[in-house]
């Protein structure tokens, strides 16, 4: 949980925490002290915030709504009810939590700049009812908080307990982002945060995901604000739910560098001493001076770092810190072998996926109609057909992203029992794995992260999954390439990524989407092999394809599609010389021809 | 039952003054897909620029007109050109961060320059109180409606008939597709940028009339200018006249029958209603992405 | 970015030398925290001139025992800002004392640290009742608050404005309005409680957002309710918008009463046009005053003329320059910057009323709040602000606004 210290990235980040806490205190200056005090407080809040925006993809420019309900929730309870600040802190997370599941939960489908202004107008309506609401809250005029001096009080007359408090707050929260980062729940965060669909298909819920982590950042913004308050120990509506506030708290982390731990906190470090000694210094120039070269400075540095601090510099600064002396021992990584062989049992052959009669119209367009097939255990199936038939549409309900209006799915478990899933990943639990016909990957993920992501549906802890996803990558020769970034590789590799992410979450069904198209004759050779080694390993797999040789060479039976019925089903050589399929493939004049 | 017309007007005659701030806000978010905070800022920039040529040229501010368009059409495309064009390929968060260092600079640069005293241009013309039986209103007020829709209907025939026009809505659909059709995309942006900061150009010279200019005017119409796009949906100018109505109607009607200290609750909660029923607003395209 | 670092570094190397540095011994350091950018940057400057006014005219008789004063400037918009900057002048400038800040709740926040930190803080201009209801020891204000602006309007309202109406005050219908920043509210909560003692009928009590660009709304309500006097507390922008809504909408109150604010600025006048004439204001004292009630003030003016080349643009100079010359005189008199000696000296020291260019007197009771300072009636009389009421101040007579 807590990173090895004798690791060098660890060691150099304690030391830098440090120093930040350090540094300041040796210099004895208040306002020194102060600086210090407000970058743990806003590093913390980038942090904080970086869970939703960074991890979650979410651009939540209404943030201090929570750092005021903090605000608020501590400061009344001291003023009217004498409650010391560290308990109240909790009745503002509570409260905190509420508003972040009511914001959280009708946003969810918004994205871009219709999330980023919907938590804006939630930030408004806050102040606004605050600030109407005079009777007890104070409203405009601000409620202002007893000085009353001791720990208990979260008041201090020496300004370097203040910082120890802050600099206490941003480790917890620092902690808990980095426990994020790092477990499961954070990849699943930043998977649904770049492809939703593919994220589905390995059995990810977005909303459970994304509420979640909406409460989390609620919950841990609201702490800083009620210990803000106490710090400046005066609190008004316009200030706590403040718009300013909230784009300055997301800009620290975009500059720093989005979706990384070190990013919000280096954002803070770099930005919020240059804002406010240029207040100080510059305030002896022109009124309005310090603004506009507070203004020029970030259109500079945005223009510079364009990938944020840690995306620009940070393969650089991390190279250099691994060259550093490591004193722990190495991790030893096991591979696992993947699950027995299901071919082995008695129930090789048997239906695994029935299709029932499924149908789907779009509008006046039946796209499928009266489709059923019978998939068995151990079997390559291959479904083919001219475009346009229907192929993709009947496999996206064969995966649950379209629901038949007609008709059923239904897919038989291990231990014989039949089910019908119904959402995307109600079907990857239920074991289908599927590949997209436009590549998926999570782009800025490596290989071994995007194979985890498949691996996490069904292992318990991260080194049980990282064993099966080396073993998928074995499978599918992906060994190579586990550290590279999945934006990096070539169309081959990411078409056997796209396979091997399917195979990680150890499916009975593997349905793949033209995984052949766009492949080199050497690419496609490799891949008729591995598609075998898959099935060998006990995974009945569903292909469409369009290449017929591979087909036909892969396939133990054919489905063809046309027009959104099944045309013909058989072995390959039947219905590679059936009249039906020939005049849907290559239309009448061709048989004609033939024929004459 | 007048009390009500009168009300109804009002929201009508301010929903005109948001529709063309809006107008150019909703082509740069469509086709530029940028989130331009520095919006505000081209409307005090036009502003200041209107109230210099009434007080140092004598000129009326319908007259400054081509001055102020041009200023800010150079402006605009500046913008795109220097620091956005930079980042297109970045983050769309970070761009908008660009935006609001740029919005920073020019309001603090307003400061600077000019002071924070409040200008007023005081002309006869476009100031005179009229009323139609019991209503009441400005002229200036119709005269702004009035180019408000003008120039929706303009901008509408002029993005459905003209090359660039279809460029821009090419563009606005689908990035690479566009250029591989032979759309030179840096220029576009440029020329896009420049158009939707020109359009806010005619709203600086019609409002200067109206309101008095100082540094931070720009921040009392920005955030409801994007309200308005966003729930008329986004690159929609359809979208932004009808929702500026929407609005100016709300402010007008919930401003008298629930508080004025309130009304923008109001605005605000029907606004996330519909964005939660339609996330890509009322007449966006898509699905609710960018 | 590197230019940047390298500033990062020099104000650092300079924050750390300063720190180090005795203050130099022939000159007195003293704070001014002030919102010079921002919304308030209009009057936040105007107060300032006001203090180096005071600085100036101090410095060429001689500066405080022999010591020449510094001012520096700290920048305040928000709490933080203000908290922030507190913390600079006191601990990285080690100024004696503070001056501030004309918005209250720049002078809530900074005040907490300068209490903490022992530095006394001269308050010239931020109304609200809480700043000196803390029981702080350090802290001194010489303005009136928010309260005392509310009685004024009542008191101006009985003697002034109902007999000019000649009708009796409990027979005129109230309306107050006002901006729902901390100044619009607490002027507009102490109106409503002096008009409720009065026994005068308030119709409508409506608070509108500073930022707003209608009022249509409001002025329908008020104009639907009957209202013959309105109380409008309110900045610039609102203050110019109501008067052109108003008379957009045909509505013409029988008399409106501003609250200070934008109702003081000669900018904003100009802009109503018109509209302006005859409409009052009660304020901090303004510089169109008698001067028999107000010694000085015309040495004032001529000085802020000559330094800035332009007339005051409000008041607020003006009280900042009188409370700035009061504190000077309690740091000469203190003859140390002993916190401690320089409350004693506060507390001692008395001035009459009318003995300053103000018109005010000098008493400080023990929460630090200045009891001889007064506020005026003034009324806009062709595009000037006259005083026309307490009669030992007032230039002009009421007029009747049509």
């Amino acid at each position: 949980m807590i990173p090895n210290p004798l690791q060098p990235r660890a060691y150099v980040a304690y030391l830098a925490l440090a120093a930040l806490l350090l540094l300041p205190i040796a210099t004895q200056s208040p306002f020194v002290i102060h600086l210090a005090i407000q970058v743990c407080v806003f590093a913390a809040l980038a942090s904080a915030w970086n869970i939703v925006g960074g991890f979650a993809g979410q651009l939540s420019l209404g943030h201090a709504v929570y750092y005021g309900i903090g605000s608020y929730a501590a400061g009344l309870l001291v003023l009217h009810f004498g409650i010391s600040p560290w308990v109240g802190m909790f009745a503002g997370v509570g409260v905190s939590a509420l508003v972040a599941l009511v914001i959280a939960y009708p946003t969810l489908r918004l994205r871009g700049p219709f999330f980023s202004l919907a938590s804006i107008a939630f930030l408004e309506v806050a102040r606004l009812l605050v600030n109407h609401e005079e009777a007890w809250t104070h409203g405009a005029g601000g409620l202002n908080v007893p000085l009353q001096i001791g720990l208990k009080w979260m008041i201090f007359r020496e300004k370097w307990a203040y910082l120890l408090v802050a600099f206490g707050f941003l480790m917890v929260v620092l902690w808990i982002c980095r426990a994020i980062r790092h477990s499961r729940f954070g990849y699943y965060l930043i998977a649904v945060r770049e492809r939703e669909d593919a994220a589905r298909a390995i059995g990810i819920n977005p909303v459970r995901v994304k509420i979640a982590a909406a409460v989390i950042s609620a919950c841990l913004t609201s702490l800083i604000g009620s210990f803000h308050g106490m710090y400046l120990t005066f609190i008004e509506p316009s200030s706590a739910f403040s718009l300013e506030l909230s784009i300055q708290i997301a800009m620290f982390a975009l500059i720093g560098g989005l979706g990384t731990v070190a990013g919000p906190v280096l954002g803070t470090v770099v930005v919020l001493p240059i804002a406010e000694l240029a207040r100080g210094w510059l305030s002896a120039f022109g009124n309005g001076t310090h603004g506009f070269v507070y203004g020029v400075v970030l259109v500079a540095v945005v223009l510079f770092f364009p990938r944020g601090l840690v995306g620009q510099l940070g393969g650089r600064v991390t190279q250099w810190i691994d060259k550093l002396p490591d004193f722990a021992r190495a991790r030893r990584v096991t591979v696992a072998s993947l699950p027995t062989a299901v071919r082995a049992t008695a129930s090789a052959g048997e239906p695994i996926l029935k299709v029932d009669k499924i149908e789907k119209r779009f509008g006046g367009l039946k796209a499928t109609d009266k489709v059923s097939l019978t998939l068995h255990e151990g079997e390559i199936l291959g479904v083919i057909g001219p475009n346009g038939a229907g192929k993709t549409t009947v496999f996206n309900q064969l995966s649950g992203f379209l629901r038949p209006d007609g008709g059923t799915v239904t897919i038989r478990d291990a231990a014989g029992h039949w089910s019908a899933p119904r959402s995307p990943e109600g079907f990857a639990r239920a074991g289908v794995g599927r590949t997209f016909q436009i590549v998926q990957p999570f782009a800025g993920l490596t290989v071994l992260e995007n194979l985890l992501l498949g691996a996490f549906m069904r292992t318990k802890g991260r080194d049980e999954a990282e064993a099966l996803a080396r073993s998928v990558a074995e499978l599918t020769e992906l060994t190579p390439l586990l550290d590279t970034e999945a934006r990096s590789l070539t169309v081959g590799g990411m078409k056997r990524l796209e396979i091997a992410r399917a195979l990680a979450t150890s499916p009975r069904v593997l349905l793949l989407d033209e995984v052949l198209a766009g492949l080199n004759p050497a690419d496609v050779a490799r891949a008729i092999v591995m598609i075998r080694r898959i099935r060998d390993s006990g995974v009945s797999v569903l292909m469409i394809e369009h290449l017929m040789q591979a087909t036909m060479a892969l396939s133990d039976r054919i489905v063809v599609i046309h027009l959104g019925k099944v045309l013909k089903e058989g072995l390959p050589a039947e219905v590679a010389n059936d009249v039906e399929v020939i005049q849907a493939y290559l239309g009448k004049g061709y048989t004609h021809a033939q024929g004459s | 039952m007048s009390l009500l017309l009168q009300l109804v007007a009002n929201g009508l005659l301010l929903g005109g003054a948001f529709a063309i701030i809006s107008i150019g806000l909703t082509l740069i978010f469509g086709v530029v897909r940028v989130v331009n905070f520095a919006h505000g800022e081209f409307l005090m920039v036009g502003m200041y620029v209107a109230w210099l040529c009434a007080s140092r040229l004598g000129l009326h501010p319908y007259a400054a007109v081509p001055i102020v368009v041009v200023f800010l059409f150079v402006m605009g495309a500046a913008m795109q050109r220097y620091v956005i064009q930079s980042l297109l390929s970045a983050d769309a968060h970070i761009q908008v961060f660009a935006t609001v260092g740029i919005s920073t600079a020019l309001l603090n640069l307003a400061l600077l320059m000019f002071g924070a005293d409040i200008r007023k241009v005081e002309f006869a013309f476009g100031n005179q109180n009229l009323s139609i039986g019991s209503l009441t209103f400005v002229s200036g007020q119709v005269i702004t409606f009035v180019v408000a829709i003008v120039v929706a209907f303009a901008m509408h025939f002029y993005l459905t008939r003209t090359y660039t026009g279809r460029a821009f809505r090419a563009l606005a659909q689908n990035r690479t597709a566009a250029a591989l059709m032979g759309v030179d995309v840096n220029k576009t942006y440029v020329f896009a940028f420049g158009i939707g900061a020109a359009l806010v150009g005619i709203a600086s010279c019609l409002l200067t009339l109206q309101y008095p200019v100082f540094p931070t005017v720009g921040t009392y119409f920005v955030l409801t200018a994007f309200v308005i796009v966003v729930l008329g949906g986004m690159g929609s100018l359809p979208g932004a006249v009808i929702g500026s109505m929407f609005i100016g109607l709300i402010d007008s009607l919930a401003g008298f029958y629930v508080g004025p200290d309130l009304k923008e609750v109001v605005y605000f909660v029907i606004f996330l209603v519909i964005l939660i029923v339609r996330p890509t607003g009322l007449f966006g395209l898509g699905r609710g992405s960018e | 970015m590197l230019k940047a670092l390298r500033r990062v570094a020099a104000s650092l190397g300079i924050a750390f030398t300063l720190v180090g540095a005795p203050a130099h011994a022939q000159e007195l350091k003293l704070g001014a925290l002030y919102p010079f950018s921002g919304g308030l940057a209009l009057l936040g400057d105007e107060s300032f001139r006001g203090v180096q006014l005071a600085v100036d005219e101090r410095n060429a008789a001689g500066g405080i025992n022999g010591r020449q004063i510094t001012l520096v400037k700290a920048d305040a918009v928000d709490a933080s800002q203000a908290v922030g900057e507190a913390r600079r002048l006191t601990s990285v400038e080690k100024v004696a004392a503070v001056f501030g800040s004309y918005a209250s709740g720049i002078s809530q926040a900074a005040t907490q640290v300068t209490e903490l930190a022992g530095v006394p803080y001269f308050e010239l201009g931020a109304t609200a009742d809480t700043i000196t209801g803390r029981g702080f020891k350090y802290l001194f204000r010489v303005n009136p608050t928010a309260k005392n602006i509310g009685d004024r309007t009542l008191e101006g309202l009985v003697k002034v404005v109902a007999p000019m109406l000649k009708v009796d005050p409990k027979t005129l219908k109230l309306a107050i309005i006002h901006e729902d920043g901390p100044y619009g509210s607490l002027v507009a909560a102490a109106q409503k409680e002096g008009a409720a003692k009065l026994g005068i009928p308030v119709v409508e009590v409506q608070a509108y957002s500073a930022k707003t660009v209608d009022l249509s709304s409001v002025i329908l309500r008020l104009k639907g309710a009957g209202a013959d006097v309105v109380l409008h507390t309110a900045y610039q922008n609102d203050a110019v918008l109501f008067f052109r809504q108003a008379a957009a909408a045909g509505y013409k109150p029988k008399a409106v009463i501003g609250g200070g604010g934008g109702y003081s600025l000669a900018d904003t006048a100009q802009a109503v046009g018109a509209p302006i004439e005859g409409v009052y204001d009660v304020d901090f004292p303004q510089i169109t005053m008698n001067a028999a009630g107000a010694p000085g003030l015309g040495d004032f003016v001529a000085a802020y003329q000559k330094k800035f080349s332009s007339a005051p643009r409000s008041g607020h100079s003006l009280a900042n320059y009188v409370g700035a010359k009061a504190m000077l005189e309690v740091l000469a008199r203190a003859k140390s910057t002993d916190k401690d000696k320089i409350r004693d000296a506060a507390l001692a020291y008395r001035a009459a009323v009318g003995s300053t260019a103000a018109g005010w007197g000098i008493q400080f009771n023990e929460t630090g709040q200045n009891t001889a300072a007064t506020l005026n009636l003034m009324q806009w009389q062709q595009g000037k602000l006259v005083t026309v009421f307490p009669e030992a101040v007032a230039n002009a007579k009421p007029i009747a606004s049509n």
